[in-house]
């Protein structure tokens, strides 16, 4: 057995120091390898990001209440008496102000996208300080809040890295109202980054909205247990409302991504296919290119099985080299890469891609299934490639 | 047969630059085949054999000194030239036979054809006398790798004689074959002389299938150094 | 025989190399296809908009109503030629999911202010007439199987019905075409009269209005004038053409359809530098078959066009198998998407770009190889044979 061994080591060190020479071939697999890896690395770190993004922002512990039917928070309305029926129904958390409950208005406003240089819809969301209270993680990484009752706003780090013209201390036009931009807030990555916040009530003035708002966010007893609050809210006509998990929420709104994320793994396997094949071609290449290396070897008495090994163990070398090229590439171009698409209700979501430690490992597994796969079929013909070949005039 | 000639050398010399060294190959060597002769030529490895027959062959050229062939300077003519010239005058025969591995006996025996204006069917006749020639029409739908050395060797005969040309040059034709297989060889190549009216030249290291030629001459560092006439 | 006998023999002399190269040759294509298909689809609303359509939209952002009002007042300017108004409805039918699109518009002026709108005149004025009458698009007629006189239920899932619910009755009065068929007639109308008089809030507003100049040359004058006049009210306006409002709706989706063709297109042209070469360094193998053809008298002119002629076979036929699969992939998908992508064709202009990159490749292959035939020396290709 050891000596089996050792001419598996003779026969892989020999493939591998043998690869320069072979250098284009060689480069032709690297390649095949890193494309694959570095699209597969590209489309998970987007959907990671996405996910990072819509998942953190919705929380069990909050009930989103809209207007029946309304699929988004922009197409739903509720009254000021409806906010004030809700505040009575049970399976709601208290503090000492009272049931936690935000009622919220939004609105969508133009903003001008530092990539394109057009315009494109940020949503402006009016709520109080109750409001920012039960979305626990809210930070302000800059300035102060907004006073109530002023027209004045505070930016989501997302729309500041994403738009022009909302630095901390500017001033920003929507229609004939002209605001102050007094701070900027992070929640954690998540979608709420990508808004402007300010006061409600100077929200439902400007914008016409008399008493009403959109949404009703109330903080519940007991996390994602909705039932005492439907319970409450079917027993009153007056309350034509739905009422869901903001993480339901927020999950239904991913949707489109999600599809687009699906959508990228079926072209990167697609593609990966086309790659695979342009692999298999060169490990093939490379094996006739070197038959009567081979065949010398299996006549001076080496295995057949030290043959196969050789050529698989060269095949995966390659593939691992390319999964670290595509890798590094992938890390370079991607990670961090701020992107923004329209969401559920019309709006922006700024979003960044994320390439986490566990996707490196998922790119470092692929390689390796390339570099077995397309080394196997080779490595086989290479084993049981006939003595005679050694004696035989070049092909 | 009259002696009429068809190749001169005269003063020819070959040289190539190894390195910083210049290697001469032969100096001023003066030769003259004529028609219908057949020409061994011996002589040890590195003696020039096979760049004598190269250059006969148009293949490569000389340094220095002119090459006639039937009254015309080939050594001066343009690659192009040279290319066409080779296609109506010689056939090649090589020591490892040099089939299109992927194509069968016919098609390969037809490839010179190619670069003539006959017609399919005069192309498809020819092809059938040159494989009936060499006793293979009955392999003709066979692929190379479906025949032994000799068979081979004598598609690869058969593909020289196609067009019809007057000069057959063949290198070691019979080196990579057991006796009895050159031998049979040997004799086609004497048949094609013979019947047939070709003029064959034709490198060997084997004193025995020199023994076949009607005259052979030795080459030793680019010189000839005796010549004697076949029993 | 003949050379491209020889071309065939040559490429057929490995089956599988010749297909592990056609197949990636072939992914590569099909996913440039497919993908430029689907972009040019995204991109087609900015091709098909007329040139002396302008839209009014509020200065806030497009979801922000405007004033009935503002109809009346833009109908009186200079220039203007004709003006309608619609509102979005968030029209969907029985399943939440099944969204149409559904505009409440102001029937007669609509209808002159797209002309691109084919109805028949009989069905037409049934429709002006009838106050609860539908006009639908022909594709979505045919996608649920409606037909004229059909009473359809079509829910809002924005606005509530007086008489309780969110679900509007309607009566298909008359099914539109396209005048050209690029024009998508995925969509359906119904009077504004009716939505203002049924839904339960959102008073005297409409969405968004939509006019026609007397002249393209007109455009900029006209806007500039409805923005001017609306300044410094309680609903400014934003008045672009149909060209530019189109536009940046579709850029909305933002920089991740870049990302996506950006890295889709990279891994095209990195599967066709493999494949590329492969093919190149196939070639290779033979240079002794070559310096025989040379020596039995085969120009080199020749040889190039053979070696040349191979690669780009390989090229075209792994290219348009290629670019033929996505073409029934796009066939098949249109049906599916024809709501959110109405123009999901290959046109002619992405087949001759993708017939193009495949020349290019093929010529790229080919080109250093059958160099390399036509120089190769026959003395020393014969002696690294070894023959």
């Amino acid at each position: 057995m050891g000596s089996l061994i050792s001419q598996i080591a003779t026969v892989t060190v020999m493939n591998i120091r043998s690869l320069p020479r072979r250098l284009w071939m060689s480069l032709a697999m690297v390649l095949a390898s890193a494309v694959v890896v570095a699209i597969l690395l590209a489309f998970l770190a987007m959907a990671k990001g996405f996910e990072t993004t819509m998942s953190s922002a919705g929380s069990d512990r909050v009930a989103m209440l809209m207007r029946e039917g309304a699929a988004a928070e922009l197409n739903s309305v509720v009254t000021r008496d409806q906010v004030n029926l809700v505040e009575d129904l049970p399976g709601i958390a208290s503090d000492k102000d009272g049931p936690v409950v935000s009622p919220e208005l939004y609105v969508i406003v133009d903003g001008i996208k530092k990539s394109t240089g057009t315009e494109a819809n940020i949503p402006l969301r009016g709520l109080d300080s109750r409001g920012m209270a039960l979305r626990g993680n809210v930070q302000l990484t800059r300035g102060r809040s907004f006073t109530p009752g002023t027209n004045e706003l505070i930016v989501g780090e997302g729309v500041l890295r994403e738009f022009d013209g909302f630095d901390v201390g500017s001033e920003v036009r929507f229609g004939k109202n002209t605001w102050r931009v007094v701070g900027a807030f992070s929640t954690g990555g998540n979608v709420f980054e990508s808004e402007l916040w300010a006061d409600a009530k100077v929200i439902q003035s400007h914008y016409n909205r008399g008493s009403s708002f959109q949404t009703i966010r109330v903080q519940l007893q007991k996390p994602g247990d909705l039932q005492p609050l439907q319970q409450g809210i079917d027993a009153d006509p007056r309350l034509n409302l739905d009422v869901q998990t903001e993480k339901a929420y927020f999950t239904s709104q991913g949707k489109q991504l999600q599809y687009m994320a699906i959508f990228g793994r079926v072209i990167s396997f697609i593609m990966a296919l086309g790659a695979l094949a342009g692999a298999l071609n060169t490990m093939y290449t490379s094996v006739a290119d070197r038959a009567r290396e081979i065949a010398t070897l299996r006549a001076l008495g080496f295995s057949n099985f030290s043959a196969f090994c050789g050529t698989i163990a060269e095949a995966l070398v390659l593939a691992i080299a390319g999964g670290l090229l595509g890798s590094a590439a992938a890390f370079l171009f991607f990670d961090g890469l701020n992107a923004s698409t329209l969401g559920g209700s019309f709006t922006q979501v700024v979003f960044r891609f994320e390439m986490s430690p566990e996707l490196f490992v998922q790119g470092a597994m692929l390689a390796l299934v390339i570099g077995f796969v397309s080394g196997f079929f080779p490595a086989w013909r290479a084993a049981r490639l006939p003595v005679i070949v050694a004696f035989r005039q070049t092909t | 047969m009259s002696e009429e000639v068809l190749f001169q050398l005269k003063g020819v010399s070959k040289s190539f630059v190894k390195g910083k060294e210049e290697i001469s190959i032969f100096d001023d060597l003066d030769m003259t085949i004529n028609r219908g002769e057949f020409l061994a030529i011996m002589g040890p490895s590195g003696s020039g054999k096979t760049t004598l027959l190269n250059m006969l062959g148009g293949v490569d050229q000389p340094t220095g000194g002119e090459i006639w062939f039937n009254g015309e300077r080939i050594d001066r003519f343009k690659e192009s030239q040279l290319t066409r010239w080779r296609a109506h005058n010689i056939g090649f025969i090589f020591q490892f036979y040099n089939l299109m591995p992927m194509l069968n006996a016919a098609r390969n025996v037809e490839l010179p054809l190619l670069l003539t204006n006959l017609s399919k069917a005069q192309r498809r006749a020819n092809v059938e006398t040159a494989l009936t020639l060499v006793g293979l029409n009955d392999r003709a739908k066979h692929m190379p790798s479906e025949m032994s050395g000799g068979q081979q060797q004598r598609v690869a005969i058969a593909r020289a004689i196609v067009s019809d040309p007057q000069l057959i040059l063949c290198d070691e034709p019979t080196g990579d074959l057991d006796r009895k297989t050159a031998d049979e060889i040997l004799e086609m190549l004497q048949l094609l002389n013979q019947d047939h009216g070709k003029t064959i030249v034709m490198v060997t290291h084997d004193p025995a299938a020199a023994s076949y030629a009607k005259k052979t001459v030795h080459l030793d560092k680019g010189k000839f150094v005796q010549r004697e006439v076949a029993a | 025989m003949n050379d491209l006998y020889l071309i065939y023999k040559n490429m057929t002399r490995k089956p599988l190399r010749l297909f592990l190269t056609c197949f990636a040759i072939f992914i590569a294509f099909l996913i440039y296809g497919a993908v430029t298909t689907l972009k040019s689809a995204m991109d087609s609303g900015i091709d098909l908009a007329a040139d002396n359509r302008l839209m009014v939209v509020n200065r806030i952002n497009f979801t922000v109503p405007l004033p009935i009002a503002y109809f009346r007042k833009v109908a009186a300017m200079d220039g203007v030629k004709n003006v309608t108004h619609a509102n979005w409805f968030g029209g969907y039918y029985q399943d939440p999911k099944k969204q149409l699109v559904v505009m409440a518009v102001d029937p007669e002026s609509y209808l002159r202010v797209y002309p691109e709108v084919v109805v028949d005149p009989q069905q037409k004025q049934a429709w002006l007439r009838d106050r609860q009458g539908m006009l639908v698009g022909e594709k979505l007629a045919k996608l649920y199987g409606w037909k004229i006189g059909d009473k359809i239920p079509v829910s809002s899932n924005i606005f509530s019905h007086k008489d309780g619910g969110h679900t509007w009755d309607f009566v298909i009065d008359g099914i539109f075409t396209g005048n050209t068929e690029q024009y998508d007639t995925g969509y359906m109308v119904f009077h504004y009269k009716y939505f203002q008089e049924t839904q339960t809030f959102g008073g005297d507003n409409i969405g968004w209005l939509v006019l026609t100049t007397e002249d393209p040359s007109l455009n900029e004058q006209v806007a500039k004038k409805i923005d001017e006049t609306f300044a410094n009210s309680a609903f400014e306006t934003d008045t672009s053409t149909e060209k530019a409002f189109s536009k940046a709706f579709i850029e909305q989706v933002g920089n991740i359809g870049l990302i996506i063709f950006g890295v889709v297109f990279m891994a095209f042209f990195t599967i066709l530098v493999v494949v590329g070469n492969t093919m190149a360094l196939a070639v290779r193998e033979r240079t002794g078959e070559i310096a025989v053809l040379k020596t039995l008298g085969f120009s080199s002119p020749r040889i190039f066009k053979m070696v040349l002629g191979e690669s780009l076979l390989i090229a075209l036929i792994g290219g348009l198998a290629g670019l033929g699969a996505a073409h029934l992939l796009i066939e098949g998908a249109k049906a599916a998407m024809a709501q959110f992508l109405p123009n999901l064709v290959m046109g002619g202009d992405i087949v001759a770009q993708a017939v193009g990159f495949m020349l290019l490749l093929g010529l790229v292959t080919g080109l250093l190889p059958a160099f390399n035939a036509l120089r190769l020396n026959i003395v020393t290709a014969f002696n690294r044979g070894g023959a």
